[in-house]
């Protein structure tokens, strides 16, 4: 009878989902660090009694495969002796499931008449964590060691007695403690708002149907995801990308996939993906289980509940000691620059399934950049994520301008920066003649510059896709490389991608980062002159770009098309390497030092 | 001769129709429903209006006031035709309006569109000028180049202008003068607006984008407005003329000339108002108001007398999904707003299947052509609505009056078709489970204006009205565990009888960014007077007498470092060190309540003061006329089904019959503008004001 009522099925589905995202809205309402509320870098789950996953309010899609590991050896390890009002703290990668340290979780086991019958969890980024750079995140780091406060799964609460103790730790242990423990009782404030909900829902139904709804709903879950699954063509799709790499000296890593289709079950293997490295980018497995679910999920064009039966035709494997599988104690706390990446080797290893609509790969994940100090004894740090722009898809242009499908976060508003921290935002904007072309453009690079206000600061930088472009697709053309120039006391000079280390900073000294542009799908001589003339009247591209990238001439007041000279152009033997040398050379011509630092 | 009657009038426009009600000063009401005219909505109003004057013998001039909720300013943005638009701003910041929040609203959504921005990049010109978030001025306006922009401005034909620049709500003195300059360059039809006049608040995106709006609904909806105030004054009406903003206040019909973008939730902030008046009237202060037409349900808070506020809003963006947390799916406006939170489920609604074979109602609709099955024009594809007549709640044969005729047979051949054939179902299990996931979606949109914002819906009573509401109330409020069901008079033209019921009301703000120390008590008075004088003046301004004004304060606030604050009231006529104390506990004990946390030790920013200012006026609160006479002719009796209840045979009253006594459920209340039912377990009366209340039976499913 439960089996066959799709109904209640539906209802409870979306009251857990609802609940979710009141948890979210309440760390979102509440929290006190820019990252959590500005940037959004935080999620929350809901997981049945066994730990499995039931609902997600999801705001970072990165975070999608967070909660499996760790659930996992919480019930494994904690199950017994586990009481009404006790809630875990934990973000150990190795050992306690975690993804990087700033990542918190706080989980309550939720209890009705003694029996346990679901839990409640958050994550979120917090501001500091300790550690060798302020923000915890720095690149230099070797091991984890160096990174921050390890928790391992400790109990923050027993029986509802808060442990004084660990708050103890914590506090001393952060650069900010203010707003950590602000963010951390938005996240006691969230598992609450969830036991409440929780509790009236089983209620309702009595837990032994609702334990059953459960049951079914995974079974749902799974059901979607296979069939969804076995409408791909059976076979191996490969693919491979890189990050640029580290320091001043950046040697490429390399991430290679193999995505196998076998009827309504999928693998997904990183053999062949470069070993760990000495720097803070190695992403434990939950980061890569994280991006492989949402690179399906994308692909697939279906509303898949966030029950956690639409795992288990999915199988994810890294051979342990690789950058996506690292072993302890390797450093991960910049962990995000390799998932961005993984996500893209995953989108290029989908895009080869026949039928596919992936689009052309994005500027490859959000650049961070940090400012940070100190004033009269108080840390000030602020951590910017300047987020970029999408490829060209299959009958529409890339997106100028947006979050990176595998994080959705938000920017931070320039007013807010300004009125609080000693720092300027000189520009922000999107850079002309960047994005790749094509018959459907990618979307263009963003510019955000910055002037040091303070007397003294460090910057940090966390970027890439300097050498490595965004790879175009159908004969498109790749995106636009990623520049930062940094200009302190006479000459800009040109930063790495990912410098290994602070930059220490003086009042006035300005920083500009240019972004890398999505890239372009199809043939850029098959764009529509229209929509090409469109651009150059925005201003999006250059007269010259639409001439040497798209074989489109326009009159000389530059106001319409020159159908016959377009005809002229468009009929010359072309190929994609000289379309792509004339693109960059156009965009260094108008993207460079000079030009952007004013 | 004794005295003339007057008369004030109501007006509110929807999809289909245009309600008008009119009422006299002795308290008699008129009503008319009038068909939309979609060409140019006046011309409906003024049709329905000068018909009903002509019915009821109501001279032109005996009308003194009308007031009017209209969608003109919504629909242009969901249509696209505003006006051509050009933005003025800071060098280096031109794109701020295009980027937004760069999030998607919906996660791995490959195929997202951003929302076209309505200005143009062509047309969104730099100038030189920066002022700092201090106030203090870096580089000053290169006033020089605005004659240039201005010429090309009018070579574009462009037709609108707005200004924002960055930090200036901290210092407004050079958006003025681009505007001082602008209004002497152009031609006076073209709409020049800007930030610092329409929302001088922090967040340079939200208030460039707001300002943009504004811009780009100017004309059309001057135009608009002027072409109503010209018809008006054809048929002799001239009295003055107002407009319901989208937090419930009355605007002048000037003021909202230049102020659009804040009318654009006029309609259903109409409806909220009407119940937040009725409720009150009939002693419920804290109700949730759901009101359910064709496609969709809308929902709000009312508590302690007041409707619940917000300032995040996007237009453009479609059906509000309830969810707050993703953003990116139109345009922000951040003025206030009440909270209204909106779901696409309404009788119109199609049942269907989602690939996995759960059961799924809406969001997409049938509208109003084909309509449901039962219209029996042409669609195939049972509706909510179909489910509704299955279950013997809708009258067989007629609705309104016998204008829509209905056709119960198919209605039911086709859900027999479509949910309980596959399903396995009975014909009548199948419409009960449509009625659920209706239910249950609609609940949502209620959970986003409760739970979702730390309430507990079962501290309230549901108030539902509009054509559907009452159909499916008591079925919401038992998901929901409330206890008690309004059904006010008339809810199929409530809206509009609840414009004459509103205040004029207008909230001014200003930013004033920094923490609040402890001796900040005198600059904190001193921040409100001043607001409150600028409030003041324009009030005046605008015609009203000073001693009518009535002003209210409050505060957004926040720990800081906190990105959202709290609105805050702050009772005003105490001395600076009061008022800053009891603006800091009211403050902790909002957050404690909404967030379930506080820490009175943190540090509490000021973001902004807002001034609330009212126009007190006379309006008579003797309610007898909305009294029902009781009725106890014979009444008609259908069969009908609930959740584990066998077939019956159940009464069909109307109003009047349960003025006399309450009546124990399962009953129909049937009415030329709605249908309510009253499921088993349930039993309901009519009060003094007409409304009908509903007391649940303390078994809660």
């Amino acid at each position: 009878m439960i089996a066959s009522d799709p109904i209640t099925l539906e209802i409870v589905k979306n009251a857990l989902s609802s609940l979710a995202d009141e948890m979210a809205l309440v760390i979102l309402r509440s929290a006190y660090s820019p990252i959590v509320r500005d940037s959004m870098d935080y999620s929350t789950a809901i997981c049945d009694r066994n730990g499995e996953i039931v609902a997600q309010g999801l705001t970072n899609p990165i975070h999608l495969g967070a909660f499996p590991d760790v659930m996992r050896i919480l019930v494994e390890q904690h199950l017994d002796g586990m009481k009404p009002g006790d809630a875990f703290l934990v973000n150990d990668p190795y050992g306690g499931g975690g993804m990087h340290l700033p990542d918190v979780f706080l989980i309550k086991p939720l209890f009705i008449d003694g029996a346990l019958e679901g839990f409640a969890g958050t994550l979120v980024h917090h501001s500091d964590i300790g550690g060798l750079a302020p923000g915890s995140m720095g690149l230099q780091a070797t091991e984890i060691f160096q990174e921050g406060l390890r928790i391992p799964i400790v109990k923050l609460f027993d029986a509802g007695t808060i442990n004084g103790t660990t708050i103890a730790f914590l506090k001393a242990n952060s650069r900010t403690p203010i707003e950590l423990m602000g963010d951390l009782s938005a996240q006691i404030a969230s598992v609450d708002a969830c036991e409440r909900g929780y509790v009236q829902l089983v209620r309702k139904y009595g837990s032994a149907s609702f334990r059953g709804f459960l049951v079914e709903l995974h079974n749902y879950a799974e059901r979607l995801m296979r069939q969804q699954i076995a409408a791909m063509p059976d076979g191996r799709y490969d693919y491979v990308d890189y990050v640029d790499g580290l320091g001043d000296d950046p040697r490429p890593i390399r991430f290679e996939v193999c995505i196998t289709i076998a009827g309504d079950s999928v693998n997904v293997d990183w053999t062949g993906t470069s070993p760990q490295v000495q720097g803070a980018i190695n992403g434990p497995m939950p980061t890569t289980t994280s991006m492989t679910y949402v690179a399906l999920r994308a692909a697939i064009h279906a509303d898949i509940p966030n029950f956690a039966g639409y795992m288990r035709p999915v199988r994810v494997s890294a051979p342990l000691g690789t950058i996506v599988n690292p072993t302890a104690p390797a450093a991960c706390a910049a962990r995000g620059v390799i998932a961005y990446r993984m996500l893209d080797t995953l989108f290029g290893a989908l895009n080869k399934i026949p039928g596919s609509r992936i689009p052309a790969l994005g500027e490859g994940g959000p650049s961070v950049v940090s400012f940070s100090g100190w004033d009269e004894g108080k840390a000030w740090i602020i951590t910017d994520g300047i987020l970029g722009s999408w490829g060209g898809r299959s009958g529409k242009d890339g997106v100028d301008g947006i979050s990176s499908p595998g994080t959705n976060l938000s920017n931070q508003p320039i007013e807010l920066i300004e009125a609080r921290m000693p720092l300027r935002v000189l520009s922000y904007a999107f850079a002309q003649d960047s994005g790749g072309a094509g018959k459907y453009r990618g979307g263009l690079a963003m510019v955000r510059s910055y002037e040091m206000l303070a007397d003294e600061g460090l910057v940090q930088l966390r970027s890439d896709r300097r050498d490595h472009l965004p790879v175009a697709s159908s004969g498109g053309l790749p995106g636009s490389p990623s520049y930062t120039w940094l200009e302190d006391g006479g000459a800009a000079r040109l930063l790495p991608v990912m410098p290994m280390g602070p930059i220490a900073i003086s009042a006035g000294a300005r920083l500009v980062h240019l972004a890398a542009g999505g890239a372009g799908l199809g043939n850029p001589f098959d764009r529509d002159p229209q929509a090409v003339l469109g651009d150059v009247l925005d201003e999006r591209i250059s007269p010259d770009m639409a001439r040497d990238a798209y074989g489109v001439a326009l009159d000389t007041a530059g106001r319409s098309v020159d159908a016959a000279a377009t005809a002229v152009l468009r009929a010359a033997a072309t190929t994609a390497e000289q379309l792509t040398a004339q693109q960059q050379a156009i965009f260094a011509r108008t993207n460079n030092a000079a030009r952007l630092l004013g | 001769m004794t005295q003339q009657r007057s008369y004030r009038v109501g007006a509110d426009i929807g999809g289909t129709f245009t309600d008008i009600v009119i009422m006299s000063s002795t308290g008699e009401i008129f009503k008319r429903k009038q068909s939309s005219t979609p060409d140019d909505y006046s011309r409906g109003i003024v049709i329905g209006l000068g018909e009903l004057m002509e019915a009821e013998g109501i001279p032109a001039d005996a009308i003194v006031e009308l007031v009017h909720a209209t969608t003109v300013a919504t629909n242009t943005v969901l249509e696209g035709k505003g006006a051509r638009t050009a933005l003025i701003t800071t060098r280096g910041f031109r794109d701020v309006l295009e980027i937004g929040r760069v999030r998607v609203p919906r996660l791995y959504d490959l195929d997202y569109e951003k929302p076209k921005p309505l200005a143009l990049r062509r047309h969104r010109y730099e100038v030189d000028e920066r002022v700092l978030a201090d106030g203090g001025i870096l580089t000053p306006l290169d006033s020089d180049a605005l004659g240039a922009i201005a010429e090309d401005i009018v070579a574009e034909g462009l037709e609108a202008v707005a200004i924002c620049l960055l930090n200036s709500y901290a210092n407004p003195v050079h958006e003025r003068a681009i505007r001082d300059a602008l209004e002497a360059l152009l031609p006076p039809d073209i709409f020049v607006t800007c930030s610092c006049d329409v929302l001088p608040e922090i967040r340079e995106y939200e208030r460039t984008s707001t300002t943009v709006v504004n811009a780009y609904l100017g004309p059309i909806v001057r135009k608009y407005l002027d072409a109503l105030s010209g018809r008006l004054r054809k048929i002799g009406v001239s009295c003055p003329i107002r407009i319901m903003n989208s937090a419930g206040g009355l605007m002048s019909i000037d003021a909202a000339s230049r102020k659009p973008a804040y009318i654009i939730e006029s309609g259903p902030a109409a409806g909220v108002i009407a119940g937040a008046y009725m409720a009150n009237l009939a002693g419920y202060p804290d109700v949730i108001t759901v009101d359910m037409g064709g496609t969709t349900a809308k929902a709000a808070l009312i508590e302690a007398g007041q409707p619940a506020r917000t300032t995040e809003y996007e237009v453009g963006a479609g059906i509000n999904v309830s969810s707050k947390l993703v953003k990116g799916g139109g345009h922000s406006v951040k003025l206030p707003f009440i909270d209204v939170s909106e779901i696409g489920a309404g009788g119109g609604s199609l049942i269907g299947f989602d690939g996995g074979g759960l059961l799924t109602v809406g969001p997409e609709s049938a509208g109003s052509v084909p309509g449901p099955v039962c219209y029996d024009k042409g669609n195939d594809t049972p509706t909510l609505t179909d489910a509704f007549i299955t279950l013997g709640y809708l009258n067989q044969d007629a609705i309104a009056g016998g204008a829509v005729r209905l056709n119960a047979a198919r209605a039911r051949m086709a859900l027999d078709k479509v949910v309980a054939q596959p399903m396995g179902l009975s014909t009548e299990d199948a419409g009960l489970g449509v009625q659920a996931i209706a239910t249950a979606t609609m609940s949502r949109a209620v959970k986003a204006v409760s739970t979702y914002c730390g309430r507990d819906p079962r501290d309230f009573a549901l108030f539902a009205f509009g054509g559907n509401g009452p159909m499916i109330a008591n079925e919401i409020a038992r998901t929901m565990g409330i206890r008690t069901v309004i059904i006010p008079p008339s809810p199929g033209v409530f809206s509009a009888m609840g414009l004459l019921f509103s205040a004029i009301e207008h909230e001014f703000t200003a930013t004033d960014f920094r923490l609040l120390v402890m001796d900040a008590g005198d600059s904190f008075l001193a921040g409100f007077n001043r607001l409150d004088g600028r409030a003041r003046d324009a009030m005046l301004a605008e015609g009203y007498a000073d001693a009518a004004l009535e002003s209210e304060w409050f505060a957004d606030l926040r720990y800081q470092g906190q990105a959202y604050e709290l609105t805050t009231p702050v009772p005003a006529g105490q001395d600076g060190a009061a008022l800053l104390a009891t603006a800091l506990d009211n403050f902790h004990a909002e957050h404690k309540r909404t967030y379930g946390h506080a820490n009175s030790a943190n540090p509490v920013e000021l973001v902004s003061y807002r001034v609330k200012m009212r126009v007190v006026r006379d309006q008579s609160d003797d309610m007898d006329h909305w009294a029902v006479a009781p009725n106890d002719a014979p009444h008609d009796a259908r069969r009908a089904v609930f959740p584990d209840e066998p077939h019956q045979e159940i009464p069909v009253f109307n109003r009047g019959h349960l003025v006399a006594q309450a009546r124990p459920g399962p009953f129909i209340v049937e009415e030329y503008d709605s249908t309510f039912v009253v499921p088993p377990g349930c039993t309901a009366h009519v009060d003094s004001f007409g409304n009908i209340v509903v007391t649940l039976g303390s078994e809660i499913r």
